[in-house]
């Protein structure tokens, strides 16, 4: 299980690089994250909405409601082109980060 | 199956935001743990395991209340337009001008490129000045977490703000010519402000945002270290 200071660091890049997939509602986000990950990464509602507002405000992600087929009123999120822009960069550092710290710790698998 | 909605109401007292806002998180919210319940169900726990799980998701409702309104406070992105914008652009410009004017005192002549009626002013000086004051204005933006763009902004800062006041004086010298009675020539006006514009604007330009490019080509990749987005 990975500690809690690295996961909060991972997350922006884990939700930019979910939602470069497509838009998703903050419940569906969460468990794409949980099972592309294995479980290593999990939200719970405490944790992602607050990162959810705070990307918002950044203008990396856009939140509108949308109604699914059943119904339900949900409110989707999509990357938006700053975001686009915005993951490139963050996924450049956190590999060389990585990198690095297999480099120090001369772990095979980081 | 409880009512998620009155459920997110009654903890989220005190959100500090507009009606129509808080009613959408507390849509927002509740539609989560709603989700969350179902999918419980479907795992097979009883209904009261399922309420219990969902809302064990959120062990401290003031503590998310608190987060949500830092999160949606409105003057965060203005905050930071501030650091990484205005404040190392204005910085860039009163330094640009403190240089020019501490070289006129200290009896720097500028040199004239061509003969009238099109003489062009250069500040040789301080023209050499501005690729540092450039790639100042950029460090203090990137340290500040400013973007690429936002740096070689900050850097040439001082040329959008003086085309802004040359432009100015374009309407303003009309009326004055117009209330000292003579006729305004467009043409002379705009003949003046063309090559002064060279002269102070143009080439001041080019050496502050060739200082900026070059910071940031040199030193712009170690600043963006991935400490930037651990919280």
């Amino acid at each position: 299980m990975i500690g809690s200071g690295i996961k909060r660091g991972t997350a922006e890049l884990a939700v930019l690089s979910v939602l470069q997939d497509g838009p998703l509602h903050g419940y569906e986000l969460a468990r794409r994250i949980e099972q592309q990950t294995n479980g290593a990464l999990r939200f719970t509602l405490a944790a992602l909405y607050p990162m959810l507002y705070r990307m918002e405000q950044q203008r990396w992600i856009r939140g509108s409601w949308e109604t699914s087929a059943n119904g339900r009123k949900r409110r989707c999120y999509r990357l938006t082109p700053a975001g686009k822009q915005k993951l490139s960069p963050l996924r450049r550092e956190w590999a060389e980060l990585f990198r690095a710290l297999q480099r120090l710790t001369k772990v095979e698998h980081a | 199956m409880p009512d998620w909605q009155e459920l997110v109401r009654q903890r989220l007292t005190g959100l500090e935001l507009d009606a129509a806002e808080r009613e959408e998180v507390q849509m927002e919210l509740a539609a989560h743990l709603e989700e969350s319940y179902g999918r419980f169900l479907q795992q097979g726990l009883t209904e009261k395991e399922a309420s219990h799980r969902t809302i064990e998701q959120v062990s401290d409702w003031q503590e998310l209340r608190r987060k949500i309104d830092a999160a949606k406070r409105r003057e965060q992105p203005m905050k930071k337009r501030t650091q990484q914008l205005w404040i190392p652009g204005f910085l860039t410009l009163i330094l640009s001008v403190v240089a020019l004017a501490t070289l006129q005192k200290s009896g720097w002549q500028p040199h004239i490129a061509s003969t009238a009626p099109n003489t062009i002013f250069f500040f040789v000086p301080w023209l050499l000045l501005l690729p540092f004051l450039g790639a100042f204005g950029a460090y203090v933006s990137s340290r500040a977490g400013g973007s690429r763009g936002s740096a070689l902004l900050a850097s040439c800062f001082p040329v959008p703000a003086l085309t802004g006041a040359f432009l100015s004086m374009f309407p303003i010298g009309m009326i004055i010519e117009w209330v000292r009675g003579s006729q305004g020539d467009f043409s002379k006006v705009g003949a003046t402000l063309l090559k002064d514009g060279v002269g102070w604007l143009l080439f001041p330009g080019v050496a502050l945002l060739a200082g900026g490019l070059l910071r940031q080509l040199l030193f712009g990749q170690r600043s963006a270290s991935p400490n930037a987005t651990i919280r």
